[in-house]
């Protein structure tokens, strides 16, 4: 990819986490609508900084994953006929990602909850936001083929790690990694999300969790506005540590020296583990046929 | 094919070529050379409406050709993989054939072809072996270090190319060095020649056969023509074999090789392989790296001798501990779970879909779309059999050669019935899922053991 200049135009794709297990949990500091407002200034913002900027906003919600702007069809006719001349004081670009996010967003409340499996529950859909995010910029940056536009990926979490996004998380962050595009990350409250806090690691983007959710607008315009290009002149906040160690597979220990398995590379604390020597592939389906290599074929 | 007809081969070589032109039955493409002009534009051409869709199909075509490849079937496979890379460097290298010249085309490509090699098999290892003048010579060791591979391929004294190169030599010196490497990695040998001799101390065929016995996998990438010992060298060692028509396709055979082969053997025990997790320091003040010898501010401890390292992947200068992190392993995942390929939506079926789930493009209406281009393309749908949801071509390819995660599956709430939705799921879950002190997730591996 070639190097940022001043001039291009950016392209941000917003995830935010809408998990309403999260938002309207009782000791939640910071209630979903206000929080939007927060958020809708800061899109606006967004757009405002240069005519050509681009936006597309991902709800990750529990056990589903859309788009919220633009919204399936309307890529073509962004300020369709409905939606316009309902406000006169705003901006019409402002007004109809606004109302795009807030209708979106309304409605996935409103839905009846699909059935959700006890694992599903308090999970938000982080990693099929991302796979979206990935998958509109590939086809952005295609059809620009200039090479002008900078894509970046900003997510807007308050769900905890969901342990079996792992995998598709890391695939993910790999490719976001290659194709240069950094993932920024604001935890607006809880514990450190780990999975998160390795994305924005590997892909140079910048991960935050607030003090103070109440200050989420100021965190947002000072840190997460400027553009991949202004980063280079900004003091940005920065990690100090990210750990990248390695959990055993048995006794969940982080260990500094383990034994990999040669085939499925799940990690152990020791040979001597005879657990892990019958086990760890052989719990699921799939893994079995890695080691065994007997037919291929699962269905 | 009009291929066959229109090969000539020059009459010098002829008594050295063995002639067989099955490699080139399936394709249209013609070498080089016999290209009369490069003329790019004739390459776009209307039909009888004035429309483009001629060039559409032909491209995606070529997409679906290569979609066709993809083998998704969840086998086992060599992640751990030990490649010798045997470079000719003979005179026979400086031919032009292949542009600017074989030579620097394949090291522009080589150094590509690394890149990509240690982005996608992170914990394997490279080493590269140069011939020229009757003698092989290594240009590098076998390391998991991409930047120590490109820094020596850069050098003058290698880029220098004269005399006739010695199969025997350097798949001896490759051998020498893959003998000693643990059995759970793959043995490989990637020859690339552009000679169509070669000058060697003894005889080949004892050299293929001892290859043959330590289960070394030789692969050939002819830049000439295809000669018979290459073709019997990797067949007899189960590699592949290929003769580099054109620019394009030298690029094509030399990038099959950075997928990791699916293992044959029914060795159905698996190997633990001793690793060392080290942590990042940062440091106040500089100490000297075990690796370089430099003053450097912060590294890695390998977690066995405390030597601190410039960078991982690596192995430890000191202790010899294999030091990766746990990303780096979880890179490798989307080898072991691949995504199911896409079926295509015919016209018929296209109506009930609009735009493209992934990226919201939107899709060509069939009611809008006339039947002669309906005969002639496809509606350029692909539908994941198992969340239903459609995406375009663009996506179709992102996703199964980038990305390896279906949108429209990760976006649902999951089945449990479902084998396949495991790799989604629990199951793939690795043991490297840092610790996540959640009442709700309960750590990784919970999921797995319980
Ligand atoms: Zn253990
Ligand atoms: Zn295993
Ligand atoms: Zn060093
Ligand atoms: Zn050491
Ligand atoms: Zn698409
Ligand atoms: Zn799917």
């Amino acid at each position: 990819m070639k190097d940022s200049s001043a001039n291009d135009s950016n392209l941000l794709v917003i995830v935010i986490d809408t998990n309403p297990f999260e938002w309207e949990h009782a000791s939640s500091p910071l209630r979903l609508n206000d929080a939007l407002q927060h958020i809708l200034a800061f899109m606006n913002a967004h757009l405002a900084g240069r005519h050509d900027n681009k936006l597309a906003v991902i709800a990750s919600h529990v056990g589903v994953s859309s788009f919220l702007y633009p919204k399936l069809n309307e890529v073509d006719q962004p300020g369709s006929k409905q939606q316009t001349r309902k406000n006169a004081n705003v901006y019409q670009n402002f007004q109809v990602v606004n109302d795009a996010v807030l209708t979106g967003i309304a409605k996935l409340l409103q839905d009846p909850r699909p059935t959700l499996e006890e694992k599903d529950l308090g999970s938000s859909k982080i990693a099929a936001s991302l796979s979206l995010g990935l998958c509109y910029i590939n086809q952005a940056l295609k059809s620009d083929g200039m090479g002008h536009i900078k894509p970046r990926i900003l997510v807007l979490t308050v769900s905890p790690d969901s342990s079996s996004d792992y995998i598709p998380i890391m695939n993910c962050i790999f490719s976001a990694q290659k194709a240069n595009i950094p993932i920024d990350v604001c935890k607006i409250w809880g514990e450190d999300a780990v999975f998160l806090q390795q994305a924005a690691h590997i892909t140079e983007g910048i991960y935050i969790r607030l003090d103070d959710p109440h200050g989420l607008l100021q965190i947002l315009m000072f840190s997460f506005l400027p553009d991949v290009f202004s980063r280079n002149y900004l003091c940005l906040p920065g990690q100090d540590q990210v750990d990248f160690r390695a959990a055993c597979f048995c006794h969940k220990k982080i260990v500094d020296i383990g034994y990999v398995c040669s085939v499925c590379l799940s990690t152990s604390i020791a040979t001597s583990s005879k657990t892990w020597r019958q086990g760890h592939c052989s719990e699921s389906k799939l893994i079995k046929t890695q080691h065994s290599n007997t037919n291929g074929n699962m269905n | 094919m009009a291929t066959n007809g229109r090969r000539q081969i020059d009459e010098d070589d002829e008594d050295i070529i063995d002639v067989d032109d099955s490699s080139l039955q399936n394709n249209q493409a013609n070498y080089a050379w016999e290209e009369e002009y490069k003329r790019s534009w004739d390459v776009l051409q209307e039909d009888e409406h004035g429309s483009l869709a001629g060039v559409v199909n032909s491209l995606q075509q070529k997409a679906k050709r290569k979609r066709l490849l993809r083998d998704t079937d969840p086998i086992r496979r060599g992640i751990i993989r030990h490649l010798f890379i045997v470079i000719d460097l003979s005179s026979a290298m400086q031919e032009k054939d292949l542009r600017p010249s074989r030579l620097s085309l394949t090291f522009t490509y080589l150094e590509a072809f690394i890149a990509e090699f240690f982005d996608q098999n992170p914990i394997s290892q490279i080493g590269l072996v140069g011939t020229k003048d009757g003698l092989a010579e290594k240009l590098t060791e076998l390391s998991g270090n991409p930047t120590e591979h490109i820094r020596a391929l850069k050098l003058k004294k290698f880029q220098e190319s004269y005399g006739e190169p010695s199969l025997q030599n350097a798949l001896e010196l490759a051998r020498s060095s893959l003998i000693h490497v643990p059995a759970h990695g793959s043995r490989e040998i990637l020859v690339i020649m552009g000679s169509l001799t070669t000058t060697d101390p003894g005889n080949i065929h004892d050299t293929i056969a001892k290859l043959t016995q330590d289960n070394i996998r030789a692969s050939v990438i002819a830049l000439a023509a295809e000669v018979q010992v290459l073709k019997f060298l990797s067949t007899q060692t189960k590699g592949t074999f290929g003769v580099a028509m054109n620019e394009g396709h030298y690029r094509d055979l030399l990038f099959e090789v950075i997928p990791p082969t699916a293992v044959t053997t029914t060795k159905a025990a698996s190997n633990l392989v001793m690793m060392g997790f080290p942590s990042r320091s940062n440091e106040s003040a500089a100490t000297l790296c075990a690796c370089h010898g430099k003053l450097t501010l912060g590294g890695y401890i390998c977690p066995r001798c405390n030597a601190k390292l410039c960078d991982i992947p690596t192995e430890c200068d000191i202790c010899t501990l294999t030091l990766v992190s746990s990303p780096l392993l979880a890179r490798s995942y989307h080898h072991l779970f691949p995504v199911e390929n896409f079926i295509e939506v015919s016209w018929k079926d296209a109506g009930s879909t609009t735009a493209c789930f992934s990226c919201q493009k939107s899709f060509l209406s069939p009611h809008k779309t006339s039947i002669q281009i309906q005969a002639t393309t496809d509606a350029g749908r692909y539908q994941c059999k198992l969340c239903e949801k459609t995406f375009c071509a663009d996506c179709d390819l992102f996703i199964h050669d980038v990305l390896h995660n279906c949108p429209g599956c990760l976006s649902q709430p999951r089945p449990k019935t479902d084998p396949r939705r495991a790799v989604h799921n629990g199951a793939g879950t690795p043991s490297h899922a840092p610790v996540v002190p959640s009442p709700l997730s309960g750590g990784p591996s919970r999921m797995i053991l319980g």
